[in-house]
């Protein structure tokens, strides 16, 4: 990481500071808080919601914004502050949902690396789409993987 | 893909990887835990929890017979929400070699999980 921003991104005066002053800014959040947490799916959920792709697919599913965002700060802290707020099964929840592909969780990890990209430094960044990324793949695994359709391996 | 418990879970049994879990994936046995794999969505918190570093991902080598062992019990014990008390001679048995053969039992343990109903909750991410 570049010294000269790491000396700025102090983690007391986190840039965390509200939802909308972020993207111009050179400091970037390094340390994971619970406001890092919280600025991350608001802005994030913010982007989604306007996604041609995946605002439709969350419209669907989702009435109440509000507990879904708690929600997903609950989630997103368990990960990455061990909290253990949230307790759900997202495996469940994603099966209830029609028309997903693994082009959504492509366009979502996307948008979800945006949103990282303006917010963390590339360390955190890094963080966050590393847990994303396994996340999605474990989902996907469980919503789209068929067995019947591997193809029988050959012999090593 | 998924993280597996392994041998020194048994008869340590520390249970601070429930703790921690989002997914509630834990199944308890008489004196181990272990993980069903078609829940665990992978995200690793529980791995550096575990006392007894009993808790490794599915890419590790030479995993299979505790991959087997972790879908196989996870079917048959009763799921685990909270961290229990551990056994008190738990510090004893940390790191014993050949704890599956001296020790390991395929009882089911006490569970505490909300009825052990089928979880179905929460809105997609």
């Amino acid at each position: 990481m570049d010294a000269h921003r790491q000396a700025r991104a102090d983690p007391n005066t986190p840039a965390a500071c509200c939802g909308s002053c972020a993207p111009e800014e050179t400091v970037r959040i390094h340390q994971v808080t619970e406001p890092a947490v919280g600025l991350l799916v608001d802005r994030f959920y913010a982007r989604v919601r306007k996604d041609p792709e995946l605002g439709p697919i969350f419209a669907g599913a989702i009435e109440d914004w509000d507990p879904h965002l708690a929600t997903m700060r609950d989630f997103w802290s368990s990960i990455m502050l061990t909290s253990g707020r949230y307790h759900g099964n997202p495996v469940a929840a994603h099966r209830r949902l029609a028309g997903l592909t693994p082009q959504l969780f492509e366009r979502w990890l996307a948008l979800f690396a945006e949103t990282c990209g303006e917010l963390f430094d590339e360390a955190l960044a890094a963080n966050f789409m590393d847990k994303a990324r396994r996340i999605a793949a474990s989902l996907q695994l469980a919503l789209f993987y068929r067995p019947e359709h591997d193809r029988p391996r050959s012999a090593p | 893909m998924t993280y597996v418990v392994t041998e020194n879970c048994i008869k340590c049994k520390y249970m601070d990887c429930v703790e921690v879990c989002p997914v509630d994936c834990f199944y308890e046995g008489k004196n181990m835990l272990v993980i069903h794999p078609d829940e665990c969505i992978d995200c690793g918190v529980c791995e550096p929890e575990c006392p007894a570093e009993a808790i490794l991902p599915d890419t590790a080598p030479g995993l299979d017979k505790w991959l087997k062992l972790n879908a196989e019990y996870a079917e048959v014990w009763p799921n685990i929400v909270a961290k229990g008390e551990p056994p008190t001679d738990a510090g004893a048995f940390d790191g014993q070699p050949d704890k599956f053969e001296k020790y390991f039992s395929s009882n089911p343990g006490q569970g505490d999980g909300p009825g052990n109903q089928p979880k179905d909750e929460e809105a997609a991410a």
